[in-house]
């Protein structure tokens, strides 16, 4: 990461402009053991008081860091039940980066965070369907298929 | 050339985090 992504011009003004960077090595403690280091490079999103919610293990080029790390972000305001600010960064994501391996899982969560905000199943089963079409072999697309019976 | 201004310490990391209202991007490497 350090020879290949972070130093992607892209990617540092990414991470300047949108998160708190911390680096710390794999063994310092307490964090290591609170947060259960076991390889690295372990990359983790926290939201604004620590807690965590989203994690990645291993190596990401930087063509997959940013979408991967805007997927992060949508899951801090997901998990905080801020949807309208989740929509948002997810569909971003969607739109510019549509072959990014964090894509599917962007339109899974994009339904489920519109389901939460209106109540409107439509938007569940509209995952589904974009699943289906354009990333079938994705386990987000398997995810989904019970949607495929919704209204 | 860009450079990612990296945090050293949590604590200081957190209070950022909460006076600019942004995720922590927490990254655990091993430089050997």
């Amino acid at each position: 990461m350090g020879a290949v992504t972070y130093p992607d011009a892209k990617v540092a003004e990414f991470v300047n402009n949108k998160m708190i960077p911390i680096r710390l090595l794999s063994d310092a403690q307490p964090y290591a053991k609170d947060f259960n280091i076991k390889w690295t490079p372990s990359i983790i999103t926290l939201d604004e008081s620590g807690t965590e919610h989203h994690r990645v293990v291993g190596f990401l080029p930087p063509e997959e860091f940013i979408p991967t790390m805007m997927l992060g972000i949508a899951k801090v305001n997901f998990d905080l039940d801020r949807f309208k600010e989740a929509l948002a960064d997810l569909e971003k994501i969607i739109a510019k980066y549509p072959k990014s391996k964090a894509t599917p899982e962007a339109i899974y969560l994009r339904g489920v965070s519109g389901y939460k905000s209106t109540h409107d199943p439509k938007t569940l089963k509209a995952a589904y369907e974009k699943l289906h079409a354009e990333y079938p072999d994705s386990e987000w697309a398997a995810r989904a298929l019970p949607y495929r019976l919704l209204p | 050339m860009a450079e990612i201004k990296w945090e050293k310490e949590m604590d200081a990391a957190l209070a950022r985090a909460k006076t600019e209202k942004k995720p922590i991007l927490l990254d655990f490497f091993n430089p050997h």
